[in-house]
């Protein structure tokens, strides 16, 4: 079985492994139609790889995540191979150096660079100071440069495939020549090594950028790319070098911050329930609950915008600590909080003595429970859901039980009961 | 010669080295006198380390640098050692994981803590951002942790000793009991690391944050060398102001950028800082409160 990496044909963390596989003379192959933001979001990847970043190398012993360990890997599948060092000295520098590109300069690249493609909030201050480290961290290495041409011993080692790949991304999309110029030495190491052969089959031409990108306007905040649709500059190696794929980069380290995609709720055919409006009712009926806040929901239920759910918990047998219980409830309402403009619910607790039993009611705006409800908070799967039918009196009677807090509730006493408004 | 260690006893970037010599059979000293912003400032040192960070290890080939790279070192120090595990999917494995706690937890953990010790400016935005992105390592890591004792394989490795190393400064300093309930596969993992016999002789007695501190004061920021600013200061805190001096003694010798913030002078100190982190992390405070 061959090695499969998966990532972006421009991706310069898979680069790493790539360039690795040259040198060690070891096939390691790109992952077939690799979609970033898609192909690492399956279930299958996240078995792989459980935060979901980009690359991961898939082994016939496993899977493999952390571009500086999948080049590791790819390089000690070759006994004695020279990009490691030939004494344990040599090996600890090439270590050394490995860590250092990766804390010092490509931390430093990150912080400046992503906020200024917009995928990162952009800080006038912040900015600046991770400039002063990358400034100080190149400076180092200049220093270090200064009288070698490569950064340990007298050839290729991992470091110098690990620490160019780093600084590919800097050169070619924010290191203009004038900042680079002040490290004579790096730009020598650098024009060195992306120009041996086994760095130019992998990375193609590579052209340093011409001007940093601009600060984002702040009143339009840049869009990133759609994870869906990678704008991938086809390698042109003739022409034009293939810029790399930032949004690829981006998401080994950081999510995109998506800007609020139109939440579809907000797209459904307006309903003449205002959720606010109820909210508002449930909370401020002090006394004659049944008479005011009850009745007037169902006034103002429009079940042609929105739909209520009954949930029952799956693991009830796991409650045999109360306050136990009790944060379970809190934490899952808790990361309801992205729900908020569209969802209103009462979980109970019910029960004087363990196990106890933990069942809910829930009114979501449409239908069905919303998607993204359904995605992002995992505790929906816990529970057992059923929608409920207004038709019959018995479902609707259990509905006002449960935003009332009736005791006894089917018999039993309530432990608690908590409310999500 | 023996090995030399250039750190501070409670530096948790040096502890991994030194954890990792307890398991290895080598002897590692400490350097004498070691003062930080001071020790590390002086021209040797920078001939050892260009760009003046700490802990370095000097050894009879010559002086390394980068926690990780020496803790490496050491392990390989003795041949087939089992913290390097037992095949080479296990040493991918491992360093996975190295990578893994060095870019997913460490600096995450940093970018919330520091602010608020007042070692660099506090943004909620970067704060919160960087919450966000430790969440998300964490549950990571909390999902691997569900069905195992270790990171690889079934015994300590090279890998648990970093990521132990890493964690410890999240839980002695701001992750409290209430955030990291939310991970108990990693709280598990944690306090069974820090009990076992080779880290503990390291870290001596480990405890975990009662409270997060508190966001630095807007209107007069953490002017550490002004003793009359807080009518009691913790230990903590002068700890910090003490380092704060020492490293202000050893800015001379470097190029400041001005950070245009806030006038105060010792501001500036304390932002240009703000790359030196190697020399606050993990500076394990004896006194296990942080801020009250």
């Amino acid at each position: 079985m061959a090695l499969v990496l998966h990532a972006g044909n421009t991706n310069k963390n898979g680069f790493k492994a790539l360039i690795a596989a040259e040198y060690s003379g070891i096939q390691v192959e790109l992952v077939k139609n690799f979609v970033m933001g898609v192909s690492n979001k399956t279930p299958e990847f996240l078995k792989m790889n459980p935060i979901g970043k980009v690359p991961v190398l898939e082994t016939p012993d496993g899977p493999v995540f952390e571009s500086n360990a999948i080049a590791r890997y790819v390089t000690r599948l070759k006994a004695d191979n020279p990009l490691y060092g030939c004494s344990l000295i040599e090996y600890a520098h090439i270590e050394q150096w490995i860590d250092y590109a990766s804390m010092e300069i490509d931390a430093n690249l990150a912080r400046w660079l992503y906020p200024r493609l917009g995928y990162m909030p952009y800080l006038a201050v912040a900015e600046e100071a991770a400039i002063s480290s990358l400034k100080r961290a190149l400076g180092a290495l200049n220093t270090h440069l200064a009288s070698s041409t490569y950064l340990v011993g007298h050839s290729v080692t991992l470091a110098d495939i690990v620490m160019t790949c780093n600084l590919y991304l800097g050169f070619s999309m924010i290191l203009v020549k004038s900042f680079t110029s002040e490290f004579p030495h790096v730009e020598r190491y650098f024009w060195t090594m992306v120009n041996q052969p086994n760095f130019h089959k992998v990375v193609g031409e590579v052209k340093q950028v011409d001007s940093v990108p601009p600060v984002p306007s702040q009143k339009k905040p840049v869009q990133p790319k759609e994870p869906a649709k990678p704008k991938e500059v086809k390698k042109e190696p003739k022409k034009e070098p293939a810029k790399p794929n930032v949004q690829e980069v981006l998401e080994e380290e950081e999510e995109a911050p998506k800007p609020k995609p139109k939440n579809p709720l907000d797209l459904l055919p307006p309903s003449k329930m205002i959720l606010d409006e109820w909210k508002r009712l449930y909370s401020n009926t002090k006394t004659n609950f049944r008479e005011v806040a009850i009745k007037g929901f169902w006034d103002m239920y429009d079940p042609e915008g929105y739909s209520l759910w009954f949930c029952d918990y799956k693991y009830n047998d796991e409650n045999t600590v109360s306050f136990v219980t009790l944060n379970k409830v809190s934490g899952f309402l808790q990361r309801m909080d992205l729900t908020r403009k569209y969802a209103f619910g009462k979980m109970l607790v019910i029960g004087s003595e363990p196990p106890f039993k933990v069942k809910g009611v829930w009114l979501f705006r449409g239908q069905e429970i919303p998607k993204f409800v359904l995605d992002e908070v995992y505790d929906m799967e816990l529970y057992d859901w059923a929608k409920v039918d207004i038709s019959d009196e018995a479902q609707k009677e259990l509905v006002n039980a449960m935003i009332e807090d009736q005791e006894p509730f089917e018999g039993e006493a309530l432990l608690d009961a908590k409310c999500f408004k | 010669m023996a090995l030399v260690l250039h750190a501070t006893r409670t530096n948790k970037n040096g502890i991994k080295a030194l954890i990792a010599a307890e398991y290895s059979g080598v002897e590692i000293e400490m350097a004498k006198n070691f003062q930080m912003g001071v020790s590390n400032t002086t021209p040797e040192f920078l001939k050892m380390n260009p760009i003046g960070k700490v802990p370095l290890l000097e050894t009879p080939d010559g002086p390394i640098f980068e926690s990780n790279a020496i803790a490496r070192y050491v392990a390989r120090l003795k041949a087939d050692n089992p913290l390097y595990g037992s095949s080479l999917f296990e040493y991918a494995l491992i360093e996975q994981w190295i990578d893994f706690a060095s870019t997913e937890i460490d600096p995450n953990i940093a970018q919330w803590f520091y602010p608020r010790h007042g070692l660099k400016p506090y943004f909620a935005a970067a704060e919160e951002a960087a919450v966000r992105a430790l969440k998300r390592a964490l549950r990571a890591l909390n999902t691997h942790l569900a069905s195992k004792t270790y990171l690889v394989g079934h015994s300590v490795t090279l890998a648990d000793i970093i990521m132990a190393c890493n964690l410890y400064l999240g839980f002695l300093c701001i992750m409290t009991k209430s955030f990291t309930a939310e991970f108990p596969h990693v709280e598990r993992y944690y306090w069974t690391m820090v009990n076992l016999p080779n880290f503990r002789k390291v870290l001596g007695e480990v405890k975990q944050a009662d409270a997060v501190p508190p966001v630095p004061s807007q209107k007069k920021p953490a002017e550490a060398e002004e003793p009359t600013r807080e009518p009691v200061r913790s230990k903590v805190e002068e700890e910090v102001a003490e380092k704060v001096e020492e490293l202000e003694q050893g800015n001379k010798l470097y190029q400041w950028t001005k950070v245009d913030i806030s006038d105060e002078g010792n501001r500036e100190s304390v932002n240009a800082m703000i790359g030196e982190e190697d020399a606050f992390e993990g500076e394990a405070l004896p006194d296990a409160k942080c801020f009250e």
